[in-house]
């Protein structure tokens, strides 16, 4: 009997094994390729928390009774933009991109056209409710968005501050209060963009910075210039037709602004645009310039990167609102959301969407907003202790109530090697700010035809 | 099939020969595959508007329209004058002039001592081509992080970004120190392979060592100089990738743009996303001809004909 009972023991061991094993050999493990981009070191949670994003969609999978897993292999690139997207292109018109793509808010429209990436609206409608896409903040849908069509997930946003040295402030007999309300001023519209030149000439006047060092915009091609554009009254995109727009007398103005700051104050040096990013990252960071522009992320960018004391960081620099041109009008600023797409090569464009939904959290994207300095894109982050305890986030959220976005066209990579060829020649001394918009003028016409309003 | 061939002016049948078909067969494909191909589907792509927003299916035919665009554009003139400054600088300061320079002075100095500087020069070659433009973004750099500003600042000199200052000058110091070594290797070997009865004839004449190198050396190296000349222009008229990496083509209105680099902004990279593969074909296009008249153009220079058929030394 006892004999019996061992061997019905075995039997039921060795029974329950079989089956578990079994059960085990049927589960299926799909690897959902992802690729991301910082180019800011920082900014490492647009990888990980793909990857993180795996692990809770395996549970939920396992909770639905699926035999599907899924193991998530996301690369991050510190390399350039243009090197990123161009082997994107490469590879999705090989049909080997990967299953999710980071990138730009911009690309939505020459990838969406070409095919390479999928419209997400059933996706979203899908799933909208169960997940924490509902919490999304409304204008960033609207950046993902291209002939009524949605085509990726906001990843996160940001805004582009004027900074400052409050020391050098200081010096210049400014006032602890004056120093304080200098951003309220600008948003006010009481301190404009020449009232920044001409205090910044008077401390360059004074021996308090050096000659050229009185305002620093950003060195290399980017999303940043247009601020200026925009700041002088220019349109970039006619919401009817979707074309783009060229305003002339707003181009000159922002084209000026570079002769001025260069030529006439000579707050800016000479041959100044194509600076080593890493020249001016170490430049601002060891005090030596007074008013600069950058993004939200180089104040996290600064201490992990380039050495910063994060004590003199929160003691001596301070932000705002990009001066606006005229008196009485707010500050300006610009936002380029970043969002994952799902590409047309994935063979599972739901589970590759499951993971981006589910990465897409207000945890997840609260410690990607501390850690990188970036903008959430959930109000529901906001409630999360990590994000506001952060005094820096906190006091520069008020800037996307203030800010601008590029368009989504597929003509805009032409339009801006087009544009930014005017401002560079205009900074380099080579032609006239005038002479230099009818350069403009007549290369976008030449290259985009109708496609362009020129006003 | 018959050929005709003519052998001392009496014109006789002759057979296919098959076996050298056989043996000139698998050259003969990948010729085909590797360029002739490519370069009818480049003229193809050419006439259409083919870019990243159409994809590789979407595109339509528009004709011409993409050359005349580029002939339309106010910057092609530019774009092709600095094409032409680009590859003939580097090549007659560089490519040619430096490496037959160190080719005649590393032979005719101990033979260690030319080894020495020969190796020397062949540094910049062999350091790959991000690393060595990076040494020179910094090397140029403003104060005080560029090496030349340290120096240049006790004389005076107010310190600048000098790859922006003066960039061609910087251009083609920086393709120039790497395209050097490849000709001076060329010549160095040559100028071995000369027999020494000759340089030893010019000087029981009483030859001088200058003239020894214009009468007997020159002469006795023209097919290796005919070589470089050519490979090197062909070469720099496709290379792009210094500029690219220093200057990409600024600063401003297409101040170092070189055509090979222009064709490959619009073609394949963009900052924003959409590449323009129909217009940067069309841009191929031309510079496949640019390459084809200059290489007619040598051949007949040189005249390449009794070049091949009498060679007079071995190299």
């Amino acid at each position: 009997m006892k004999k019996n009972l061992v061997l019905l023991i075995i039997s039921l061991i060795l029974f329950l094994s079989l089956s578990l094993s079994i059960a085990k050999d049927n589960i299926q493990t799909i690897t959902i390729t992802a690729w991301t981009i910082g180019p800011d070191r920082p900014s490492f949670y647009r990888r990980d928390n793909l990857v993180d994003a795996g692990r809770k969609l395996n549970s939920l999978l396992e909770k639905e009774g699926s035999n599907i897993r899924v193991k998530v292999e996301a690369t991050f690139d510190t390399g350039t933009w243009a090197d990123y997207k161009q082997k994107f292109i490469l590879s999705a018109s090989a049909g080997k991109a990967p299953d999710i793509i980071l990138s730009g808010h911009e690309d939505v429209a020459p990838w969406g056209e070409a095919g390479y990436i999928i419209p997400l609206d059933d996706l979203i409608k899908k799933y909208k409710d169960t997940t924490d896409l509902k919490d999304i903040i409304p204008t960033l849908w609207k950046s993902v968005q291209y002939k009524e069509k949605t085509w990726a997930i906001p990843q996160d946003s940001e805004a582009r501050p004027l900074y400052y040295r409050k020391d050098l402030l200081k010096k210049l007999g400014w006032t602890e209060r004056q120093i304080n309300d200098l951003p309220k001023k600008i948003q006010k519209g009481e301190f404009t963009i020449y009232d920044m030149l001409e205090l910044a000439k008077t401390a360059q006047d004074k021996g308090i910075i050096a000659k050229g060092y009185g305002f620093w915009p950003r060195p290399r091609k980017g999303n940043d210039f247009y601020i200026y554009y925009y700041n002088f009254g220019g349109e970039m995109q006619d919401p009817k037709t979707g074309k783009l727009i060229l305003v002339k007398d707003a181009l000159r103005r922002y084209y000026q602004l570079f002769a001025d700051t260069i030529f006439k104050y000579k707050t800016t040096p000479e041959k100044y645009i194509g600076m080593e990013w890493r020249i001016w990252h170490e430049s601002v960071v060891a005090g030596k310039v007074l008013f600069w522009q950058g993004g939200t992320w180089h104040w996290a960018e600064w201490p992990q990167v380039y050495k910063a004391d994060p004590d003199d960081m929160e003691k001596n620099v301070g932000y705002a609102l990009v001066p606006p041109a005229e008196n009485g009008k707010p500050g300006v600023t610009l936002t380029h959301p970043l969002a994952y797409m799902v590409t047309k090569n994935s063979k599972y464009p739901e589970l590759a969407f499951r993971v981006i939904a589910l990465a897409i959290n207000p945890v997840f994207d609260a410690r990607h907003a501390v850690t990188s300095a970036h903008l959430p894109v959930l109000t529901s982050t906001w409630k999360q202790s990590t994000y506001y305890k952060n005094k820096f986030l906190r006091e520069v959220e008020y800037m996307l109530k203030f800010t601008t976005f590029i368009p989504n066209s597929p003509d805009f990579g032409t339009y801006d090697e087009i544009v930014f060829k005017g401002v560079s020649a205009v900074a380099n001394g080579d032609v006239t700010p005038e002479s230099a918009v009818d350069i403009v003028v007549r290369d976008l016409e030449n290259a985009l035809g109708d496609r362009v309003i020129i006003k | 099939m018959m050929l005709k061939i003519k052998d001392g002016g009496n014109p006789r049948p002759k057979k296919i020969n098959w076996n050298l078909l056989f043996f000139l067969a698998p050259a003969i494909i990948l010729i085909i595959i590797f360029f002739f191909v490519p370069v009818f589907l480049t003229f193809l792509m050419s006439f259409t508007n083919m870019s990243t927003a159409t994809g590789l299916t979407g595109f339509k035919i528009i004709g011409f329209k993409n050359y005349l665009q580029i002939l339309k554009s106010q910057w092609t003139l530019k774009i092709l004058k600095n094409t032409l400054f680009y590859v003939f600088t580097t090549l007659s300061l560089f490519n040619v002039g430096t490496a037959l320079f160190l080719a005649i002075f590393s032979t005719h100095i101990s033979e260690n001592a030319g080894k020495f500087v020969r190796t020397l020069w062949l540094l910049p070659r062999i350091t790959p081509s991000v690393v060595y433009a990076t040494l020179w973004t910094w090397f140029t750099a403003e104060a005080p992080y560029g090496v030349l500003n340290q120096f240049l600042s006790p004389l005076g000199i107010s310190s600048r970004n000098w790859l922006m200052s003066t960039p061609w000058v910087f251009i083609i110091l920086i393709n120039g120190f790497v395209g050097a070594s490849f000709g001076m290797l060329i010549f160095t070997s040559a100028i071995k392979n000369i027999p020494p009865d000759y340089i030893m004839a010019a000087q029981v004449d009483g030859a001088s060592t200058f003239q020894t190198i214009r009468k007997v050396i020159l002469p006795m190296i023209r097919w290796p100089i005919l070589f470089v000349t050519t490979y090197q222009t062909l070469s720099l008229l496709t290379s792009f990738e210094y500029i690219l990496l220093t200057t990409d083509g600024g600063p401003g209105f297409y101040t170092t743009e070189v055509w090979a680099l222009y064709a490959y902004h619009n073609a394949l990279s963009n900052y924003y996303g959409n590449t323009l593969f129909g217009f940067g074909a069309a841009l191929s296009v031309f510079l496949v001809i640019l390459g084809i008249i200059f290489s007619i153009i040598y051949l007949r220079v040189f005249n390449f004909r009794a070049l091949i058929s009498e060679p007079k030394i071995e190299v």
